[in-house]
């Protein structure tokens, strides 16, 4: 079995059934919006601009969608013991995390341009500096928090505990990624030259690729009974 | 061969041989290690203590060719509600590597007597139309070996009728089967041999046949079941 096959397979999979069901892209959009909104609304702008707190709020509000996203990621492999089949497939556990990963990748990244758009709207922040520098500094730490949310969605969904464990786990690993990534996007939205981007954004790309094989790595012990 | 969760020891001493195109019926109470027992042979669960052969080679858990080469039935369907049946089937078709085209998937769906429900969502089926699903699932592999836990949970008679003769067919061309149940009449009339756990230990074992309904059943201590037999 070609692992970029089951990869795909399993990405398009939860894409898909995502789709239909609708439940936790909506419950992430619903959040965004909603924070953007009650963060714009309770802002004193006369003392404080919008500006200098919008890169904060994106990332906090990031971090919550995604981690509400990753807490559901594993509810339909459970639901009529789904998973049990696929770790019983010749599919390397590589391959499924990597599909897993990826598929809740592109839900964080599609709340992440919701959220973006929300605050600048909502907060009346100019998008200043090129778009694709805003990317550069998402994209990492969308693949990180994806790759890290995977991981313990897993191991959250097979504890006793369940989605209560999820930010307990997690949120202390990613840490590192709210903090740069808070750090760089602030840059951005202050107009600062790239070269005062690049270091933050480096260091995401970082954590992204470690999460990522690190994840991959261990979520063999993750799946083992 | 053993098999432990924390203290308690699920299986222990557990010694079987099963020949291809041989049925063995495992039967005993709830938590007698049944489970266990499939999880182990399927390479789900490395056993604590022993292991498992094939052709004479130990199984390697994380290998794909042993995977690849067993198949899995359980009282848990394991299809995605969200999808259709062939989105299920073409799935987990795909994570063996095949691509079956629309005509396969057809009459592995015939072979169970679910082809009507092929486009239809699985949440929308009954229990014994998602079980037959799960049947064709394993048919679109063709497994060397078949684990079955509690297959006939939820099956209407028609469904219970279609996994047999499936079974039956898998037998015929010398596949291995394990099948662990409560239902002894079943498992008798399936099964060439049969074994009763009773805390993780073979209590006892024999050659299957429906006659011996009563001896299975006092081993189980279920009376009632016995007198019905009998």
């Amino acid at each position: 079995m070609n692992g970029l096959r089951a990869a795909w397979l399993f990405a398009a999979k939860d894409l898909r059934t995502e789709l239909r069901s609708g439940g936790r892209l909506a419950a992430m959009s619903a959040f965004v919006v909603l924070a953007a909104f009650l963060f714009a609304v309770s802002l004193d702008r006369t003392q404080v601009s919008g500006r200098s707190v919008a890169a904060g709020l994106l990332w906090l509000t990031i971090l919550f969608a995604a981690t509400t996203g990753a807490g559901r990621a594993f509810d339909a492999e459970e639901e009529d013991g789904a998973f049990r089949h696929v770790l019983a497939s010749p599919a390397s556990r590589e391959a499924v995390f990597a599909g897993k990963a990826a598929a809740n990748w592109v839900l964080a990244s599609a709340v992440t341009v919701l959220a973006f758009l929300a605050i600048v709207a909502f907060l009346g922040v100019p998008a200043t500096g090129p778009l694709a520098w805003h990317g550069a500094v998402l994209l990492p730490g969308t693949i990180g928090l994806a790759a890290v949310g995977t991981f313990f969605g897993r191991v959250s969904s097979h504890s006793a505990l369940g989605d209560t464990l999820l930010p307990v786990l997690s949120f202390p690993l990613l840490a590192p990624v709210l903090f740069f990534g808070s750090t760089a996007s602030a840059r951005v939205f202050l107009g600062r030259p790239w070269l005062e981007i690049a270091g933050p954004a480096r260091l995401l790309w970082a954590f992204a690729l470690g999460s990522l094989a690190a994840g991959a790595v261990l979520f063999r012990h993750a799946t083992d009974d | 061969m053993g098999s432990d969760y924390g203290p308690t020891r699920a299986l222990d001493g557990v010694d079987l041989v099963v020949s291809g195109g041989e049925a063995l019926a495992v039967f005993g109470p709830n938590g007698a290690g049944k489970t266990t027992l499939l999880r182990v042979l399927g390479g789900e669960r490395t056993p604590d203590r022993g292991c498992v052969l094939w052709g004479g080679a130990p199984v390697d858990r994380a290998g794909k060719e042993w995977r690849a080469r067993s198949g899995l039935v359980s009282h848990r369907t394991g299809l995605y509600s969200r999808m259709t049946v062939v989105e299920n089937l073409r799935f987990f078709a795909g994570l063996h590597g095949l691509a079956p085209d629309r005509e396969a998937l057809a009459g592995a769906l015939a072979r169970v007597g679910a082809e009507r429900t092929a486009d239809v969502q699985v949440r929308l089926l009954s229990r014994g139309q998602r079980q037959r699903v799960a049947l064709a699932r394993l048919l679109l592999h063709d497994p060397r070996a078949v684990f079955l836990d509690e297959p006939f949970t939820g099956l209407d008679p028609i469904g219970a009728e279609a996994l047999e003769t499936a079974l039956r067919d898998l037998l015929r061309r010398g596949r291995v089967v394990v099948l662990a149940t409560h239902d002894i009449a079943r498992g008798l009339a399936l099964a060439g041999r049969f074994v009763v756990l009773r805390a993780g230990r073979v209590e006892d074992a024999g050659v299957a046949d429906p006659a011996q309904a009563g001896r299975v059943a006092a081993s189980l201590g279920v009376p009632a079941v016995a007198e019905a037999a009998a």
